[in-house]
């Protein structure tokens, strides 16, 4: 199996101004994440709003870089990386975002849309790029004569399927999918999904697909990611995270996630409090005031990812 | 007797291209310490039925009813008068996006203390005193210190629970959440929706919560409403429902969410839902539906029988499989 995404340390910090007489705060939204990502596969990252997953899905598409750590797609190191690596870099991984209706310009025909990615990064010919582009909608299931339209004639989930096809106008090998499937309708979000497999399979795409929704996680992923407020706290395959989680924080999310079945028998975890403030985090391990088993040592000492249980798990209480 | 009574409701706005029937023939009932979800997808006229009982839609809709009571009143000749004093004291509502619902620029102890104000006549100190109440009932901590908040200093969980804390400040016999935990967070959503259920039992109100998430409506609710394309297609017990659901609709919802898969793709529903000028001579679902034959399409369907689920199908299900019921014989 080939790797073509390998992140090691990752760490992410945002400086923020605090008004005239205060000083400037120091935000870390990501910190120390590190993981692996085969062709192929699908690494979902779980986490709450304010975890910092979207931070991670924007220091992957390279809109952002890291404030410390190594990322390294297709071999190639992102630090010392020249410029035109770089630029050739930018065309192996492409981002989807939630909103379909506020990454599409509400003034550009859908056809034109799909065609610049092409002009702006290849050499190809008009006839080429107007085949290229005829070729992808097919693909998603777009119908021809929609090439002439503007993303305001469309529903929700047939503007998704539009930002998939631009994403994937440039054959990426890495597809960033932040929320891809969360504004979406059940019986839309289903169709989006089994697309999304599908062009998996066809082209081989490693997906790193970002989402709360631990249902659609379920479905999707290979590897699991568990983060929270900027620390990853639990990594794992699909089968070992949801038969038998191990982090507190995992167990707490998934008992907190509704099952669509009235017979199912579960216990309940309900956290107290909510998310802390990012410019406050707590000593120690970030998740202790919220945690059902944490004692002295959780208030002092982080800890590290370690392999504990058959995968790499922060937790103190692990054995 | 229920405590909400509607018999064929049906919700139509003018527009600029004629009328637009938004709701189309609804039938429920609540009762006192009742939960009843309703489910559908957007567009399916699950919100906009229930602003019809609040009397919150603009002028621009009629409201039709063979029936519409609560707790006795007639609300389709109730007074503009009445319907303030009385029964939006009663009935009260939560909305999706909490941050929205609250006025930024006043704090929430002032918010608060104006529906006290309002419904009751509480002076000053009352206010406040009955404002801290409210804010310990929906498990607000520190809540002397959080009247003095403005809604920008609260998370979203937060102003979910005081949107809630000024809902029942009126004590009310029913409340309508809109999606109240679609903006939030799992761990947060389960903490509202134990709050909500808790606060149930607790006051003996009756519930109705307007959700598309079907795994809310498995942990909380003990009948179910399902929508489509404005209409009722089936309405039924939770467990039932779940079980076996009678209409086509109801049966591929729940095929297609992913916790019920079995493969890697998932059974999806083609198609799309009817827009507001394509609605369907016959059946709205039968263009999606598998089990369609030519009579779909050409004729409305009519309501099975309470056992079926009052599914609205020309062939409804029985364990998975379409059968002809006695009427269409």
């Amino acid at each position: 199996m080939s790797l073509v995404l390998e992140a090691r340390n990752l760490t992410r910090d945002y400086t923020v101004r605090r008004g005239m007489f205060s000083p400037d705060a120091t935000v870390h939204a990501l910190a120390d994440v590190s993981f692996d990502l085969e062709a192929g596969k699908t690494l979902a990252i779980v986490g709450e709003s304010g975890s910092g997953k979207s931070t991670l899905a924007r220091l992957i598409a390279m809109i952002e870089t890291p404030t410390s750590g190594m990322l390294r797609i297709n071999g190639v190191d992102l630090i010392n990386a020249t410029k035109t690596q770089r630029k050739s870099l930018r065309r192996d991984v492409q981002i989807v975002f939630q909103n379909p209706y506020g990454s599409l310009n509400p003034r550009q025909t859908i056809g034109a849309a799909l065609e610049e990615p092409l002009i702006v990064n290849t050499s190809m010919a008009p006839t080429e790029r107007s085949q290229a582009v005829a070729t992808m909608m097919a693909r998603v299931g777009l119908r021809p004569e929609f090439r002439d339209r503007y993303p305001h004639m469309f529903s929700g989930g047939q503007r998704q399927r539009i930002a998939i096809a631009r994403a994937l106008m440039l054959r990426p090998k890495i597809l960033v999918l932040d929320e891809p499937v969360s504004a979406l309708d059940v019986s839309i979000r289903a169709q989006v999904l089994n697309l999304l497999a599908e062009l998996q399979e066809e082209f081989g795409l490693a997906y790193l697909f970002i989402s709360h929704d631990l249902s659609v996680v379920r479905h999707i992923a290979d590897r699991v990611m568990v983060i929270y407020l900027g620390h990853a706290v639990e990594t794992a395959t699909r089968e070992q995270l949801f038969t038998s989680p191990q982090h507190p924080y995992t167990k707490a999310l998934l008992s907190a996630t509704p099952v669509a079945d009235p017979d199912a028998k579960k216990e309940r975890i309900v956290l107290q409090g909510e998310l802390p403030s990012p410019f406050d985090p707590p000593s120690g391990c970030s998740f202790h005031p919220r945690c059902p088993r944490a004692f002295d040592r959780c208030k002092v000492e982080a800890p590290p990812i370690e392999l504990k249980q058959g995968r790499d798990v922060a937790c103190w209480a692990v054995e | 007797m229920a405590l909400l009574n509607i018999r064929n409701l049906s919700v139509s706005f003018s527009t600029r291209n004629g009328p637009f029937k938004a709701v189309d023939g609804i039938d429920l009932a609540v009762d006192r310490d009742d939960v009843l979800a309703i489910v559908g997808e957007s567009g399916s006229g699950k919100s906009v039925a229930m602003l019809a009982v609040m009397g919150l839609l603009p002028w621009t809709a009629t409201v039709t009813a063979d029936l519409m009571e609560f707790n006795g009143l007639d609300l389709l000749t109730i007074s503009d008068q009445q319907r303030r004093t009385i029964v939006r004291r009663d009935i009260a509502m939560i909305f999706q996006e909490p941050m929205t619902s609250l006025n930024p620029c006043f704090t929430v102890g002032f918010q608060i203390g104006e529906t006290l104000k309002t419904h009751f006549g509480l002076d000053k100190k009352a206010q406040k005193k009955r404002s801290i109440e409210l804010l310990e009932q929906v498990g607000i901590t520190d809540p002397e210190k959080r009247l003095s908040a403005y809604p920008h200093q609260l998370s979203g969980g937060m102003s979910q629970r005081v949107m809630i804390a000024m809902a029942l400040s009126s004590e009310p016999k029913l409340l309508i959440a809109d999606e109240p935990t679609t903006a939030l967070d799992v761990t947060i959503q389960a903490q509202i929706l134990d709050l909500l259920l808790r606060l149930r039992h607790e006051t003996g109100m009756g519930l109705v919560l307007i959700t598309h998430d079907m795994g809310v409506v498995a942990e909380t609710a003990q009948r179910v409403v399902v929508q489509y394309a404005g209409q009722q297609v089936e309405i039924q017990e939770t467990r039932g429902l779940f079980r076996d659901p009678h209409h086509p609709y109801t049966a591929a919802l729940l095929a297609a969410l992913p916790e019920r898969a079995a493969g890697r793709l998932l059974p999806s529903i083609p198609g799309v839902v009817p827009g507001q000028f394509d609605r369907l001579q016959g059946c709205q679902f039968a263009p999606r539906c598998t089990f369609a034959h030519p009579r779909c399409h050409a004729e409305r369907p009519v309501r099975a029988s309470n056992e079926e689920g009052r599914a609205l199908c020309h062939t409804p299900l029985l364990h998975g499989h379409p059968y002809l019921w006695e009427g269409t014989r």
